[in-house]
C-alpha cells in the first residue's frame, strides 16, 4: 500500500485501528474496529464523521467559468447563488447522453466554483473538462485535492456539534443545499449542508489542508464517530443514492447507461436557455422525453431508457449482491446493480411521536437495473446463489423530510390504525353529542387558550352565525349594464343584499379603505382570489394569448414567519411565474435582522428591491412579532417611481388594525387581505381590503379581485358567518381602542414575565419582545412537538413553532402563544404573570398544574369587548328558541 | 492475533470444530470473523440435511461480501443455531460460544482425525498471509 496517496487523516484513521483499503489509489478506511453496522447505526442516531478527503476537488474561476461549467455539466450553474443555494447535484455528460461522472458543484463566494467529483474517476474528469478547457475565454480550473481538505459531518447530533465549535459566522440557512463561510474549531471552514447519507441533518466541510486535523480532533472531541467508507457505502444505498460505476454511468454489468436510467439524475439535470447546446443536449432532451413517457406509463420510447435503477426490497431471506440476476415471471428483466444487508433503528410509536429504539434490525434491501415497464409493488424474483428470492419494487428505503432523524421505510410496514367508536346511528349520535359537550367545556371553561390564530365568538355573533339565512345561497354580481348594482340571481335575498352592504361599510371603516370583498370564506381564499386576480390584471390587454403568471414576487419567506397562503408551495403556486435564471418559482424574500430574524432589514429589502423590481409585494406573516415596513417600501416605491402593487395579508394582526397597530392603508398598502377570526374576533371567514378609487387604471384590479371572489373562489359565501361576521364588525368597531391597547399591554407583560421566570423568550428585550399579539419561546431543538403536548395535558393549549433557523415543524424548538382570546375573556397582566409561572413548571419541571391551569381559567370565563345579550334580552330569546 | 481456542479441531476453510460423543459442533474462528467484518446474514441447513464434506452446505453474509460455508465432515444436521438469523452478529461478538451454527452426526470418525489442531491452524493462517 505504500505507493497509495494517503488523506492528511490518514494517521488518525491507523491510530483508531482502522481497517485500511485501496479505494480509487487513495489508502482509506473501509471501518473503525466497533464494524460498519456500528458506523451506520451511529450515523442515524447521533453523528457521523467522514474523510471524504479523497474526492478529486477542482476549482474553477474566471469569467468565463459559469458559461464553462454550463457547458460541461447538466445542472443549471445561473441557479447557484451562495446566499440562497450554495449548491447543487450535478452530472459530466458525454455527447452521447451518458455520464462520465456524478459530482456536487459548490460556490460559496459569487463566481468562484468547486466541483467535487468521484475519487476513481479524478483522472478521467480532469482529463475529459480539460479537453473542452480550450472552447472558453479566462476560465481557470485548478486540481484542489490536495491544498484543501473534505470532511463530511453526517446525522441527527451534526448540527449541534458544529454550533459548538462555531467561533465566527453562521451555519448555512436550514435548507439542503444552502452553503456559508465560518470559523469552526478556530479553522477556517466552508460549510454546505450536503452529503451522502440520506441523514437530514449533514454538513460537508471544506478546511485548509495543514488546518484540517485540528478540526477533525475537534469534532470527534465533541462526540462524532468515525465512519468508513464500508458504512458510508451502506448508508448511501439505504438512501436511494447511486454510485458512479455501479447504479449510475456504468452498470453492474459493465455496460455504459443513458444518464436518466437513473432517475436521481434528474435532479441534477437542466434545460435551462442559460445552458445553450452543452454536452449531450440533444441525447438527453430525448431521454428526459422518454422518461417523462415512462413515469406516465406509456412505454412508446421505451428503447431510449430500456432500463432504469430502481429502489427494491428483498422480501424473502437473502442477500441482493451487485450483479445477481432479476427475474420476473421467470424471465430476466435486470440486474442488481447495488446490494447488501443495512441496519436500521427499530422505531418505537408512531407519527410525530416514535422514536428511535437501541434496538437494531437488518434488512436486505438494494438497486437494481430493471426494465423501465416494471413498477412500484410490482413482485419479482432475484436469484441469489441459485435461489429464486421474492422481492418487489418500492419507491424508497428511507425518507429525510423529518428531522432530525432518517426514517427506515419498512416495505411492508402498517401503521396501527386507529379505532374509531363503533354502533348504530343513534347509538353513535348519543355519542357524538356528548363528545362535543366535554370538548366545549373542556375549550370553553377548563382550558387557557393561547392559539394566536383562534378565538371565541361572542354569544350574539355565534348565535347570528347559525340563524336562518344560514343554509341559503345569494350569488350576485355587478352589471355595467345597470351602473354597478349587485344583481341577484336567487329570490329572498333582500336581507342578505343589505347585510353585506352594511358589513362593507363597517369593514371600509375599520380598515380605513374605500373597497372591501366579503364573499371569501377564509384568509387563504382572499389571498388565492387576489392572485389570480393580479394575473388576470396583468393580462388585461391580451385575452388570447396564453396569460401570464406574476413575474417577481417579494414576501416573508416561511422558516421566518411568513404563511403557505403566500408562498409557493402553498397558495401561491399557480400564480408566480418560474425565474428563468434559476428555473425556481421567482419569489424573492425580505431580508432579515442577524440579530433579530423576526424583522425586516429594512435598508437591504429597499436593495432588494432595486434589483429584484417586483412586481407585486406581499406582507405578512403567521409568527410576527414586529410591524411590517410598509411606509418604507412605499416611499421607496414612489421615489424610484416603481410599479409594485403592495398587499399586506394582515392575518393574524387584522383585529389589530388601527393607531395603536399599524395601519396599512395609511402607510401606502394597496390591498388588505385576511382572516376575520385571530386578533379580529369574527366568525371564520377572509376579507380582501382595497384603497383604489373608480377614476384610476388600477380599479381593474379591484373590479379582477371582486370577480375572482365571485364566481371565481364560490358560489355559496357561507352566509351565516357572514352574518356573525356583521355582529362581530360592530362590536370590534365600539371596541377596538380598549380591546387592542389590551392586547399589546399584555402580550408585552406576558413576554417579560415568561423571560422572567426564566424562559428563553424571542425577540428584542429592547421592546418587551413583542409589538404584536405574539410572543415566542425557546425550548430547545426539537423540544417544541413535546412540551406543546404536555402543556395541552396541562390545560394549556398552545402550538409548537420552528423558530427561524430551524430545519421545519419535527425540530420545533419553540411555543408559539398568542394573548387575544384570554384577554378578551377579562385577563390582565398579572394574570398573564401567573400565567407564565405556570408555563414555567410545565416546561422546566414537567409539573402536573392541571389543576392549577383549570382554576386560572375558571376566573375568566365571561367574554369581554362585545355586546351583552342581557341588553337585548327578548329579540335574543325568541332567536334563541327558533334554533332549536 | 486472533483467538485460537487449542481444544478445538479446524478446517482449512475457518471453521472450527468441537466434537462430543455422538455429535460435532460447527462454527467459523475468530480469524474467519475478523477478515469477514460485521456478519448480517447467515444462511444454514435445516435440521435432518446430509452435508458432504468438502460441499457447500451454507453461507455467510458480511457487509463486505458473502462467503460460502464448505461441510468439514460428512454426516446429518442435528441442530441448527436459529439465533443467527435475528442475531447474525453473534458470529462476531462469539465465535466459539452462541455464534456456533450447526451440530452433525458425523458418517465417518476418520473425517475429524484428519482435520488439524490448534497449532497446524496457526501455521495455517500464517502461511496464508
Amino acid at each position: 500500500m505504500s505507493d497509495m496517496k494517503k488523506t492528511v487523516f490518514h494517521d488518525r484513521h491507523v491510530s483508531l485501528g482502522a481497517k485500511m483499503v485501496e479505494f480509487g489509489r487513495w489508502e482509506m478506511p473501509i471501518s473503525y474496529p466497533n464494524g460498519t453496522v456500528e458506523e451506520h447505526l451511529a450515523t442515524r442516531r447521533t453523528a457521523g464523521l467522514f474523510d471524504v478527503s479523497h474526492m478529486g476537488r477542482f476549482r474553477i474561476t474566471g469569467r468565463g467559468a459559469l458559461r464553462f461549467l454550463n457547458h460541461v455539466l447538466t445542472n443549471n450553474v445561473e441557479a447557484l447563488d451562495p446566499r440562497q443555494q450554495g449548491s447543487q447535484y450535478t452530472l459530466i455528460p458525454t455527447e452521447e447522453g451518458g455520464a462520465v461522472d456524478d459530482a456536487y458543484l459548490y460556490c460559496f463566494v459569487p463566481d468562484e466554483y468547486l466541483l467535487v467529483v468521484n475519487a476513481s474517476n479524478t483522472e478521467k474528469d480532469w482529463e475529459h473538462l480539460n479537453g473542452f478547457l480550450g472552447g472558453f475565454e479566462d476560465v481557470t480550473m485548478e486540481n484542489v485535492t490536495d491544498e484543501e481538505s473534505m470532511l463530511a459531518l453526517q446525522g441527527p447530533n451534526s448540527r449541534a456539534i458544529l454550533e459548538k465549535l462555531l467561533d465566527d459566522g453562521l451555519l448555512p440557512e436550514p435548507m439542503r443545499n444552502s452553503v456559508s463561510t465560518a470559523a469552526v474549531a478556530g479553522t477556517p471552514t466552508r460549510v454546505a449542508r450536503t452529503g451522502y447519507t440520506g441523514e437530514p441533518l449533514g454538513f460537508e466541510l471544506f478546511v485548509p489542508a495543514n488546518r484540517a486535523v485540528e478540526l477533525w480532533d475537534a469534532l470527534v472531541a465533541e462526540g462524532a464517530v468515525p465512519v468508513g467508507l464500508g458504512a458510508r457505502d451502506t448508508l448511501r444505498l439505504e438512501a436511494g443514492l447511486p454510485l458512479y460505476g455501479q447504479d449510475l454511468g456504468v452498470n453492474s454489468q459493465g455496460e455504459e447507461m443513458p444518464l436518466l436510467s437513473t432517475p436521481l439524475a434528474k435532479v441534477g439535470l437542466s434545460f435551462a436557455a442559460g445552458k445553450g447546446q452543452f454536452v449531450g443536449r440533444a441525447a438527453l432532451e430525448k431521454q428526459f422525453e422518454a422518461f417523462g413517457r415512462i413515469m406516465r406509463r406509456d412505454y412508446s420510447m421505451m428503447d431510449v431508457l430500456p432500463r432504469m435503477v430502481r429502489s427494491v426490497a428483498v422480501a424473502g431471506r437473502g442477500v441482493a449482491r451487485t450483479g445477481s440476476k432479476v427475474l420476473k415471471e421467470g424471465k430476466e428483466v435486470g440486474h442488481v446493480t447495488s446490494g447488501t444487508m443495512v441496519p436500521c433503528c427499530v422505531v418505537e410509536g408512531h407519527g410525530l411521536e416514535s422514536r428511535l429504539t437501541d434496538e437494531k434490525k437488518l434488512r436486505s434491501i438494494c438497486l437494481a437495473h430493471i426494465d423501465s415497464d416494471i413498477v412500484e409493488d410490482e413482485q419479482m424474483e432475484i436469484e441469489i446463489r441459485g435461489k429464486k428470492v421474492p422481492a418487489v419494487v418500492v419507491p424508497y428505503h428511507l425518507r429525510s423530510e423529518a428531522p432530525p432523524f432518517a426514517r427506515p421505510i419498512i416495505f411492508d410496514h402498517e401503521p396501527p390504525s386507529k379505532d374509531l367508536p363503533q354502533g348504530d346511528e343513534p347509538t353513535q349520535v348519543r355519542s357524538l353529542l356528548k363528545k362535543s359537550l366535554e370538548n366545549h367545556v373542556w375549550r370553553q371553561k377548563e382550558c387557557i387558550n393561547l392559539i394566536p390564530s383562534e378565538m371565541t365568538t361572542s354569544p350574539m355573533t355565534s348565535l347570528l352565525s347559525i340563524t336562518d339565512p344560514s343554509c341559503r345561497y345569494a350569488e350576485h354580481r355587478s352589471s355595467k349594464a345597470f351602473y354597478d348594482e349587485e344583481i341577484f340571481y336567487y329570490q329572498g335575498t333582500d336581507f342578505i343584499d343589505e347585510v353585506e352592504r352594511m358589513l362593507h361599510e363597517e369593514l371600509c371603516k375599520f380598515l380605513g379603505c374605500t373597497e372591501v370583498e366579503t364573499r371569501v370564506i377564509s384568509g387563504q381564499m382572499a389571498n388565492m382570489a387576489v392572485f389570480s386576480a393580479m394575473v388576470d390584471y396583468l393580462n388585461r390587454t391580451d385575452r388570447k394569448s396564453e396569460p401570464r403568471r406574476i413575474a417577481r414576487i417579494m414576501n416573508n419567506h416561511i422558516a421566518k414567519g411568513g404563511h403557505l397562503s403566500a408562498q409557493p408551495m402553498g397558495a401561491l403556486r399557480d400564480f408566480v411565474a418560474r425565474d428563468p435564471q434559476t428555473e425556481r418559482p421567482a419569489v424573492f424574500n425580505f431580508p432579515v435582522l442577524v440579530e433579530n430574524p423576526f424583522k425586516i432589514d429594512v435598508p437591504k429589502t429597499l436593495e432588494m428591491i432595486d434589483e429584484v423590481r417586483p412586481e407585486f409585494i406581499i406582507f405578512g406573516k403567521s409568527m410576527v412579532l414586529h410591524r411590517e415596513p410598509v411606509a418604507a417600501v412605499r416611499r421607496h416605491l414612489d421615489d424610484r417611481k416603481l410599479d409594485a402593487v403592495v398587499m399586506y395579508d394582515m392575518a393574524h394582526v387584522l383585529g389589530l388594525v388601527g393607531p395603536h397597530f399599524q395601519e396599512p392603508f395609511k402607510e401606502g398598502a394597496d390591498m388588505v387581505t385576511g382572516s376575520t377570526h385571530k386578533t379580529f374576533y369574527g366568525t371564520q371567514r377572509g376579507i380582501i381590503g382595497g384603497r383604489f378609487e373608480e377614476n384610476e387604471e388600477r380599479y381593474q384590479l379591484w373590479e379582477a379581485v371582486q370577480r375572482r371572489a365571485f364566481p371565481g373562489s364560490t358560489s355559496n359565501h357561507h352566509l351565516g358567518t357572514l352574518l356573525g361576521l356583521l355582529m362581530a364588525c360592530y362590536e370590534m368597531n365600539y371596541f377596538k381602542d380598549s380591546y387592542q391597547t389590551k392586547v399589546l399591554s399584555n402580550a408585552k407583560a406576558f413576554a417579560v414575565a415568561l423571560k422572567d421566570s426564566g424562559l428563553d423568550v424571542a425577540g428584542d428585550p429592547e421592546i418587551d419582545f413583542t409589538e404584536t399579539h405574539q410572543v415566542l419561546v425557546r425550548v430547545g431543538y426539537g423540544r417544541g412537538p413535546e412540551i406543546a403536548r404536555r402543556l395541552e395535558d396541562n390545560n394549556i393549549v398552545c402550538n409548537y413553532q420552528a423558530m427561524p433557523d430551524e430545519e421545519g415543524f419535527t425540530v420545533a424548538g419553540g411555543l408559539r402563544f398568542g394573548v387575544s382570546e384570554m384577554t378578551r375573556f377579562g385577563m390582565e397582566p398579572d394574570d398573564f404573570k401567573e400565567l407564565a409561572g405556570i408555563i414555567h413548571d410545565v416546561v422546566v419541571s414537567d409539573k402536573d398544574v392541571r389543576d392549577e391551569a383549570k382554576a386560572l381559567r375558571q376566573r375568566f370565563l365571561d367574554l369581554g369587548f362585545c355586546f351583552r345579550k342581557e341588553d337585548y334580552a327578548d329579540l335574543w330569546q325568541d332567536l334563541h328558541e327558533l334554533i332549536g | 492475533m486472533s483467538n485460537i481456542p487449542e481444544d478445538l479441531r479446524y478446517s482449512e476453510e475457518h471453521e472450527w470444530i468441537r466434537p462430543a460423543s455422538n455429535h460435532v459442533t460447527i462454527g467459523v474462528t475468530d480469524h474467519a470473523q475478523e477478515q469477514l467484518g460485521d456478519v448480517v446474514f447467515v444462511e444454514l441447513p435445516e435440521v435432518g440435511d446430509e452435508i458432504t464434506r468438502g460441499a457447500e452446505f451454507g453461507a455467510i453474509e458480511s457487509t463486505k461480501a458473502y462467503s460460502e460455508l464448505f461441510a468439514p465432515v460428512t454426516g446429518e444436521v442435528t441442530e441448527v443455531n436459529d439465533s443467527l438469523i435475528d442475531a447474525p452478529e453473534m458470529l462476531n461478538k462469539d465465535p466459539y460460544g452462541d455464534g456456533w451454527m450447526i451440530r452433525i452426526a458425523p458418517a465417518e470418525e476418520s473425517d475429524i482425525d484428519d482435520l488439524m489442531d490448534a497449532e497446524a491452524y496457526r501455521e495455517h493462517i500464517e502461511n496464508e498471509k
